[in-house]
C-alpha cells in the first residue's frame, strides 16, 4: 500500500481524472439512495417540527411564561429544538433507509453477500465534524448570551441595594424547612407569609436559605430556580410580568414530605399587593 | 485439556509442593462464604452491642446503637464472605512462603471442574464473565422490580400504595441498584469473557484479582438489600448531605456498598487496562485493535479516576455519621457543596462508564451484520478518547442550580456542550457503517437500531439540560429523569441487550432465541418510549422528580408512564425467558455463528481453558469485510487499487 497511516483508510489516491467538486456532488445526488435519504430527512424533519411548539404548549399549561426569564428559557428551548431537528432527522432517515432502502437479509445463516467496503469518506466525515462543531458552537454561544441575559434579569450577581431600575426592588427572604416554605418581606416590617406575594412588574430579589436540608426553590411559571442550602444564602431574582396564581415547588428531594412542599405565588397589581401586605401586618410601603 | 497447558507445565518453574495438593482452597465456595459471612456478621453485631459504650440500659440486642451495630454487622458480613469464598488464601499462602503451586492455580482456574466452578473463587476469565452476566441480571431484576413498584405508586397516587418513607426507599434503592447494574452490564460479562479472547490472550493479566473484583461485588450487593431492612435508603441514589445524615441506619448499607463496590471497580479497571495494554496478541497494533477494546479501556480508565471521589464522599459521610466529624455538616463548618462536588465527580463520568461500552459493543457488531468494515475507525477512537478526557470536566452541570458558583456555570456549560462533538463521532461511525450495507437483521443488529434511536432522543434532550437557562426550568424535574433513562437505559441497557445477544453463542454455546428475544426487545422498546416519552411531558408540565403525590395536571402523563413501565417489565421478562430458555435448550451454536472475522470467534465453543492452543498472530486490520465499492471503482483510473482486501 502506498501510504499507510495509523488508521489507514484504504482510500485510493485521488485519481487524476477526479471530477470537480460540483460534479461530484451532482454525481452523489444522482445516486438512487442519496435522493431518497435527503427526501426522507426532510419528511422526518417536518414531522418532528411541531414538537418545537408542542413542547412550549406543555410548558405553558399553567400560565407560563410569567416573566422575562421564563420567556428567555422558552426561546432557548424553542430554538434548540429547531436546530437539533435536521441532524436528528438525518440520523433517523439513515436508520429507516438502511432497513427499507438498502438490502435486507433475515436468514438464519450468515449472508453470503458482502457489502461495499467503505472504510471512510473524507467529504462525509468532514461535513459531519463541521456541522456538529458548528451546532455545538451555536449552543455554547447562545447559552452564554442567554445566561448573561437571565443573570442580569435575575440580578443574581448584583447586591440587593445596587439593583437597576428606578423602582425599589421587593426583597423576599425565602426559607425552606422540612416541608414548608416561608416568605419574609423585610421591606414590610418583616411580614411573613406561607404564600408568595409578588407585585406585578416590580423586580423581586430573593435571598434563599434553608433551616435543615437542601431544598430547591422553584417558582415554576416564573422560571426561577435556586437551591435553598443550609448554612448558606443564595440569591436570585425576577420581574413578574403577568398577574395570576402560580406554583412554587420544591425541586430537591428533602425527605418524607418532599412531594407536599409546594405553595402558590400570587402576582398582584400594585394596589392589591400593598393591601395584601397591610393585611399580613406589613404596613410600611417602601 | 489444551496442549498449551502442557507447554506451560514445562516452561514455568513451580514452587515446591508442601504436602499433598489441595489445602483450604478446595473447601471454599459460595456456601462457606455465606455461612462465614453470616457468622461474622452476627459476632461483630453482638460485639458492637456489647463493647461500644452507650447511655442506654445495656440490654443485649436492644437497638441502643443502631448505627454502630449495623455498621459492625455489614463489616462482619463483607469480611466473613470474603474469607469464606477464599479470597485471602493466595495472600496468606504467599505470606507463609508457600505460594500456589501449578496444581493449585489450575484448580483455581476451574480446570475440569464442571458447574461448580461458577460458585467458587474461580480465576478463569470466562467463568468470571459468566458470573458477572448472572450478577448483572440479578441486580437489574432487583432494580426493575423496584421500578415497577415506583410506577405503581405513581400510577394510582390516590390509593397511596406506599408510605412516603417506603416510596423514598424505593427510588433510592432503585437508583443505586440500576447504576451498579449498568456499570457492570458490559464491562463485566463482555469485558471479562470476550475481551481477553478478542485480543488473543490466555486470560486476564491478574486472574486472581479478577475473581476478587467479582466476589467483592457479590459481597457488596447484599449490603444494599440489607439496608432495605434497616430503614432503607430514603434520599435518592445521590444521597445528598445533610439529608442523608437524617436517614435511618439503612444509609450505612448504602455507604458500605459503595465503598466495597468502588474497590471492586478499581481492581477490575486496573485488571482490564493492564490486560489490554500488555497482553494483546503479537501483531495486534493499536490500529488493529477492535473498537470494543477501546470502549472497555475508556470505561475502565474513567472508572479508575471517577470512583475514588465517590468512595471518599461515602467514607467521609460515614465518618460524619459514626464519629461525629463534620465534613458535610453545615452547622459545624462542613459544606454540602463539597459533597455535591465529590458525588458528581463520579456522577458524570459514570454516565460514560455506562454508555461507552454500550456504544462500543454496538460499533463492534454492526460490521459483522452489515458485512462491511467499520466506517472511519479513527473517528471512533477519537470519539472514545474525547469522551474519556472530557467526561471528567463536566461534572458541575449537575450543580447549575445549587448557587454554589454561578460563574462556574459558564465553563461547565462550555465543556458539557463540547462533549457532544466526540459523542457525535460515535454516532457518525455507527450510521456510516450502516450506510449502504445489506443488513442481516438478526436480534443483535436490531437492538443497535433501538440504541441509536434512543441515543438520539437522549442526546437532543440533553442539550436542553446542558444549557443553564433551560436547566433553570428542567433541573430537578421529571424531564431530567426521562432524559437520563433514555441515556442509561435506552442506550445503555438496550446496548447491553445487543451485546448479550451477540456474544451469547460464544458465552453459552447456544444461539439466543431470535423470535422470543425479538418479541421481548421490541415490547420493552415500545413500553420504553411510552414510559419516558410521557415522563418528558410530565417534566415539561413542571412535575418535580422524586415525588409521590402531585397535581391532577400530571395524572395523564403518569398513567401513561405506568402503563409503559409495565410493558417494559413484560418485555424484559420475555427477554429474560429467552435467555434462560436458550441457555438451557437453545439451538447449539457453532464456533462462529455470525461469520465474524474477529479473533474471539475463531476459537471453538465452548472456549477451552486458556483459550488458544497456540497464541494467535494478528496480521490484518479488524473488520475486513466487504467487496470493492462499485461507485468508487467506477471513478478510478487504476481499478487494481480499489478495495485491496
Ligand atoms: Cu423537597
Ligand atoms: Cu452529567
Amino acid at each position: 500500500m502506498a501510504h499507510q497511516t495509523l488508521f489507514d483508510s484504504d482510500e485510493p489516491e485521488a485519481p487524476t481524472n477526479r471530477p470537480a467538486a460540483t460534479g461530484r456532488i451532482r454525481e452523489w445526488v444522482s445516486r438512487p439512495y442519496a435522493r431518497a435519504i435527503l427526501i426522507l430527512t426532510v419528511v422526518i424533519g417536518f414531522v418532528l417540527l411541531p414538537l418545537a411548539w408542542l413542547i412550549l404548549a406543555a410548558m405553558n399549561q399553567t400560565g407560563a411564561p410569567a416573566s422575562p426569564i421564563m420567556e428567555e428559557i422558552e426561546k432557548t428551548v424553542f430554538w434548540f429544538t429547531i436546530v437539533s431537528i435536521p441532524m436528528t432527522a438525518f440520523v433517523f432517515a439513515v436508520l429507516v433507509y438502511s432497513l427499507l432502502g438498502w438490502k435486507r437479509i433475515s436468514s438464519d445463516d450468515p449472508p453470503m453477500q458482502e457489502s461495499p467496503a467503505i472504510r471512510t469518506n473524507r467529504t462525509g466525515t468532514i461535513m459531519w465534524t463541521v456541522v456538529s462543531s458548528v451546532l455545538a458552537f451555536f449552543l455554547v454561544v447562545w447559552g452564554m448570551i442567554e445566561l448573561a441575559a437571565i443573570t442580569a434579569n435575575s440580578y443574581g450577581t448584583i447586591p440587593a441595594d445596587q439593583q437597576p431600575g428606578d423602582e425599589q426592588p421587593l426583597i423576599v427572604n425565602v426559607t425552606g424547612q422540612q416541608w414548608v416554605w416561608t416568605f419574609e418581606y423585610p421591606g414590610y416590617d418583616g411580614a411573613t407569609t406561607p404564600v408568595l406575594y409578588l407585585e406585578k412588574d416590580r423586580p423581586v430579589y430573593f435571598n434563599v436559605t434553608s433551616k435543615d436540608v437542601i431544598h430547591n426553590f422553584w417558582a415554576v411559571e416564573l422560571g426561577v430556580k435556586i437551591d435553598a442550602n443550609p448554612g448558606a444564602a443564595t440569591q436570585t431574582g425576577v420581574t413578574p410580568t403577568k398577574a395570576g396564581v402560580f406554583n412554587v415547588r420544591c425541586a430537591e428531594l428533602c425527605g418524607l414530605h418532599h412531594a407536599y412542599m409546594e405553595t402558590t405565588i400570587e402576582v398582584l397589581p400594585k394596589e392589591v399587593f400593598a393591601a395584601a401586605m397591610r393585611e399580613m401586618g406589613g404596613g410600611k410601603t417602601s | 485439556m489444551s496442549s498449551a497447558t502442557v507447554v506451560q507445565q514445562h516452561s514455568v518453574p513451580q514452587p515446591a509442593q508442601h504436602g499433598k495438593p489441595g489445602g483450604m482452597i478446595r473447601h471454599f465456595n459460595v456456601v462457606t462464604a455465606v455461612i462465614l459471612g453470616l457468622v461474622l456478621a452476627t459476632i461483630f453485631g453482638f460485639l458492637a452491642n456489647r463493647l461500644v459504650p452507650s447511655g442506654a440500659t445495656g440490654a443485649t440486642f436492644a437497638p441502643v446503637l443502631p448505627d454502630v451495630g449495623f455498621l459492625a454487622i455489614l463489616i462482619g458480613w463483607v469480611l466473613g464472605f470474603m474469607i469464606g469464598i477464599g479470597a485471602f488464601i493466595g495472600p496468606f499462602r504467599w505470606l507463609m512462603g508457600r505460594d500456589l503451586t501449578h496444581a493449585d492455580a489450575e484448580y483455581l482456574a476451574g480446570k475440569d471442574m464442571g458447574v461448580g466452578r461458577y460458585f467458587r473463587y474461580t480465576t478463569d476469565h470466562k467463568v468470571v464473565g459468566i458470573q458477572y452476566l448472572v450478577g448483572f441480571m440479578v441486580i437489574i431484576g432487583l432494580g426493575g422490580l423496584l421500578a415497577m413498584l415506583i410506577r405503581t405508586e405513581l400510577g394510582v397516587t390516590w390509593a397511596g400504595v406506599f408510605s412516603p418513607d417506603s416510596y423514598n426507599t424505593l427510588i433510592g434503592t432503585h437508583g443505586i441498584a440500576m447504576i451498579i447494574a449498568m456499570i457492570i452490564a458490559i464491562s463485566g460479562p463482555v469485558g471479562n469473557f470476550i475481551v481477553p479472547i478478542m485480543i488473543g490472550a490466555r486470560d486476564m493479566a491478574f486472574p486472581r484479582l479478577n475473581a476478587l473484583s467479582f466476589w467483592l461485588l457479590a459481597a457488596a450487593v447484599p449490603c444494599l438489600v440489607a439496608s432495605m431492612f434497616a430503614g432503607g435508603i430514603r434520599d435518592g441514589w445521590s444521597v445528598y448531605q445533610p439529608l442523608a445524615s437524617q436517614s435511618p441506619p439503612g444509609m450505612i448499607g448504602y455507604q458500605i456498598t459503595i465503598i466495597v463496590f468502588a474497590i471492586s471497580t478499581g481492581i477490575a479497571s486496573v485488571n482490564l487496562m493492564t490486560t489490554i495494554l500488555r497482553m494483546r496478541a503479537k501483531g495486534m497494533t493499536w490500529a488493529r485493535t477492535p473498537v470494543l477494546v477501546y470502549g472497555i479501556f475508556g470505561a475502565a480508565l474513567m472508572g479508575l479516576y471517577a470512583f475514588p471521589f465517590y468512595q471518599y464522599s461515602q467514607i467521609l459521610a460515614l465518618s460524619d455519621r459514626i464519629f461525629g466529624t463534620s465534613f458535610f455538616n453545615p452547622v459545624e463548618g462542613g459544606s454540602v457543596w463539597l459533597y455535591e462536588n465529590l458525588f458528581w465527580l463520579l456522577g458524570h463520568p459514570e454516565v460514560y462508564v455506562i454508555l461507552l461500552p454500550s456504544i462500543a459493543v454496538c460499533l463492534e457488531l454492526i460490521p459483522v451484520f452489515m458485512r462491511k468494515p467499520l466506517f472511519a475507525m479513527g473517528f471512533a477512537i477519537a470519539g472514545v478518547v474525547g469522551v474519556v478526557i472530557m467526561s471528567g470536566l463536566v461534572w458541575a452541570h449537575h450543580m447549575y442550580m445549587t448557587g454554589w458558583a454561578p460563574f462556574a456555570n459558564y465553563p461547565f456549560m462550555l465543556s458539557t456542550e463540547m462533549i457532544s462533538i466526540p459523542v457525535g463521532f460515535l454516532v457518525l461511525v455507527a450510521i456510516g457503517t450502516l450506510w449502504r450495507g445489506t443488513a442481516w437483521t438478526r436480534l443483535p443488529l436490531m437492538a443497535v437500531y433501538a440504541v441509536i434511536f434512543n441515543k438520539m432522543i437522549g442526546g437532543v434532550t440533553g442539550i436542553y439540560l446542558s444549557d443553564v437557562p433551560a436547566d433553570q426550568f428542567f433541573h430537578g424535574s421529571m424531564f431530567v429523569v426521562a432524559h437520563f433513562h433514555y441515556m442509561l437505559m435506552g442506550a445503555g441497557l438496550f446496548g447491553a441487550m445487543a451485546g448479550i445477544a451477540f456474544y451469547f453463542p460464544k458465552m453459552t454455546g447456544h444461539i439466543l432465541d431470535e423470535r422470543m428475544g425479538s418479541i421481548g426487545l421490541w415490547t420493552a422498546f415500545a413500553g420504553f418510549q411510552l414510559t419516558f416519552g410521557s415522563m418528558f411531558v410530565a417534566g415539561l408540565q413542571g412535575q418535580p422528580r422524586r415525588v409521590l403525590q402531585f397535581d391532577n395536571l400530571f395524572n395523564i402523563s403518569n398513567w401513561l408512564s405506568t402503563i409503559g413501565a409495565y410493558t417494559i417489565g413484560i418485555g424484559m421478562l420475555i427477554f429474560l425467558a429467552a435467555i434462560i430458555f436458550s441457555w438451557r435448550n437453545g439451538k447449539v451454536a457453532s464456533g462462529n455463528p455470525w461469520a465474524s472475522k474477529s479473533l474471539e470467534w475463531q476459537t471453538p465453543t465452548p472456549v477451552p481453558l486458556e483459550n488458544f492452543t497456540v497464541l494467535p498472530v494478528v496480521t490484518e486490520r479488524p473488520y475486513d469485510y466487504g467487496v470493492p465499492d462499485p461507485y468508487a471503482t467506477a471513478q478510478k483510473t487504476s481499478s487494481d487499487k480499489a478495495g485491496v482486501q
